[in-house]
């Protein structure tokens, strides 16, 4: 089976997170057809019950929700920062200006 | 308030039961419909209780920095205060040898009869310097093998040792046996009695199972004779009995539960194998893993089943993550910790007088394979546990810093185990999409908050009642 992804929704962390979870069960080939496209094609590696049209929701679906989890982590990587650097680094004093908007 | 409505905190999330469930780095968990993060992302959520809940509860914050910052991060401190107390657990393997021939050993023990693979007096003055070099003010001192009971000489020489020196140390000093109780005899359980040893033995389940395991006919008479020994000794609340699922007791859930009750215990450990030791024997790996996953559901039905009855029964493994996920506080076990429990919470020294990072890299060992020997008894403290080996181990042993774990949802409530990785996987990396362990600790951990979703009312109580 073979999915083209576009990676200016998914970009190539996104996509590789998503699959990484396939890649116990599938043999997974990736390549870019231009610039913007990425042609992902699944192979099982054994018989499996999965249907592709499962398959593809599955990935749809793994693929946003990697999309949020970087929107997540993007916008909290200072916050992150200041509140982990306050419970751990003794001398370590960040604030509000310490956060890039 | 600015144009963002509202700021991001760090969380993650997963779908459990039809549900969002949404965890913070504070192990914190909010059960919402399914599509809310998609409009916490949008800044499109509804100002209503899940809205303040997630304010509450450091999901979102109203200001740039949270009002209660300190509060987040003494927390966090708290989640992780295992770090700060060191290596509390001490691991002894005295010998190899052993008196039993268990199907499934992952000690890899010796005839009873065999020289050798026993600890000498002063492999064991090192190893009980070394543990007081440990800035831990709480110790633990555990005794294995093989059996420990076999060699009672070097068991009561390294307590007195430690007696000896805790004079000036002045640490909380605890020791654990872990026996077959095959062997207590008067003089191990004088032992015990005088420094209040803790007695763990193991225990499979009824009688046909624990013998067919233990390759012996009368193995379970003896155990609980020995178990019944051991009580009127040092108490009853200090003899403790662990299982160990064969693949014959998956099997048999509800009677290996019940045997328990029986006996009169209130808590067990619903473990399975592990794949160090002879247990490698056991081909299908993946097959056992989804048939013990089944069996811990049945286990734990027929174990909330008596709780609601009336009896109080404690299945350990998920106490230890209802803690996580239920109380602010740290849980000390060390197969379910981030950073690794393996160095920051345990170290263990081997009859030979090596020092290993944990009970399964002593086993490895056994089989050659010394990848986890972070080196001898005559080694000096620091050596061992900032060494290179050390160091080497310390680059894969937070699965916030793992593939797969880094952006799982149910990272605060499992660990990381690079020693696992490595023997099941050639490397201490490890792939989360193929592990078997992180099948089976996302499978029971999901289970929980699904029973937690689905069936509330009803298991909360006794949830509660576990973790208090
Ligand atoms: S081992 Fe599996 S369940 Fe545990 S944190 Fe990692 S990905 Fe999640």
């Amino acid at each position: 089976m073979t999915i083209t992804i576009d990676r200016r929704i998914y970009n190539d962390s996104v996509i590789s997170k998503a699959l990484y979870w396939l890649s116990g069960d599938y043999l997974i080939e990736r390549s870019l057809s231009d610039n913007n496209t990425e042609s992902v094609t699944i192979t099982a590696n054994s018989a499996t019950d999965i249907s592709e049209t499962e398959l593809e929701t599955r990935l749809m679906q793994t693929l946003n929700d990697f999309k949020l989890r970087q929107i997540v982590a993007d916008e909290t990587r200072d916050i992150k920062t200041i509140l982990y650097a306050k419970a751990f680094a003794e001398d370590e004093d960040l604030s509000e200006e310490d956060i890039h908007d | 308030m600015t144009d963002k409505e509202y700021y991001l905190l760090p969380f993650d999330f997963t779908e459990i039961s039809g549900k969002e469930v949404l965890v913070n780095e504070l192990g914190d968990m909010i059960i919402s419909p399914k599509g809310t993060v998609q409009k916490i992302v949008d800044r499109s959520l509804p100002k209503d209780d899940l809205y303040k809940s997630l304010v509450a509860n450091f999901f979102i914050s109203e200001q740039i920095v949270p009002p209660l910052a300190e509060i987040y991060a003494e927390r966090l401190r708290e989640k992780k205060r295992f770090l700060e107390s060191w290596t509390g657990l001490h691991i002894f393997v005295l010998t190899l040898r052993c008196n039993q021939n268990c199907v499934y050993c992952q000690a890899s023990s010796q005839n009873e009869e065999s020289n050798g693979c026993t600890m000498s007096k002063e492999t064991m003055e090192k190893s009980v310097e070394l543990m007081f070099r440990s800035p831990s003010d709480s110790i633990t001192m555990e005794f294995q093998g093989g059996e420990p009971s076999l060699v009672p000489d070097i068991f009561e020489y390294g307590i007195q040792l430690a007696e000896e020196i805790n004079k000036t140390e002045q640490k909380e000093i605890h020791y654990v046996l872990c026996t077959n109780s095959i062997h207590l005899t008067d003089r191990m359980l004088d032992i015990c009695e005088k420094y209040g040893v803790v007695i763990s033995t193991s225990l499979d389940g009824p009688a046909f199972l624990h013998n067919a395991n233990r390759g012996k006919k009368d193995s379970y008479e003896r155990v609980v004779a020995g178990i019944e020994r051991g009580r009127q000794a040092v108490g009853n609340e200090k003899v403790s009995a662990l299982m160990t699922t064969s693949v014959e007791g998956l099997n048999y859930p509800i009677e290996i539960v019940d045997e328990y009750v029986k006996l009169g215990f209130h808590a067990m450990f619903l473990r399975a194998l592990n794949p160090y030791g002879l247990a490698t024997h056991n081909d299908n790996w993946s097959e056992y893993t989804d048939r013990f996953i089944d069996f811990y559901k049945k286990a734990f039905e027929h174990i909330l089943e008596l709780n609601k009855k009336g009896t109080y029964f404690v299945e350990e493994f998920a106490a230890i993550v209802l803690r996580k996920m239920l109380t602010p506080y740290c849980t000390g076990f060390v197969d379910l910790q981030s950073p690794a429990g393996v160095i920051n919470s345990v170290l263990i020294y081997n009859y030979d007088g090596g020092v290993y990072c944990s009970d399964e890299s002593r086993m490895l060992a056994e089989f050659n394979d010394y990848t986890f020997r972070l080196g001898s008894v005559d080694d000096k403290y620091e050596d061992l546990v900032f060494g290179k080996k050390a160091k080497e181990i310390a680059n894969v042993w937070a699965n916030e810093a793992l593939a797969g774990c880094s952006d799982c949802a149910l990272k605060q409530y499992c660990g990381a185990d690079p020693v696992r990785n490595y023997s099941t996987q050639g490397d201490m990396y490890g792939n989360r999409a193929t592990s078997l362990l992180c099948r089976k600790n996302k499978a029971i951990i999901e289970y929980l908050i699904s029973l937690i979703i689905e069936r509330h009312d009803e298991v909360m109580p006794i949830f509660r009642s576990w973790v208090s």
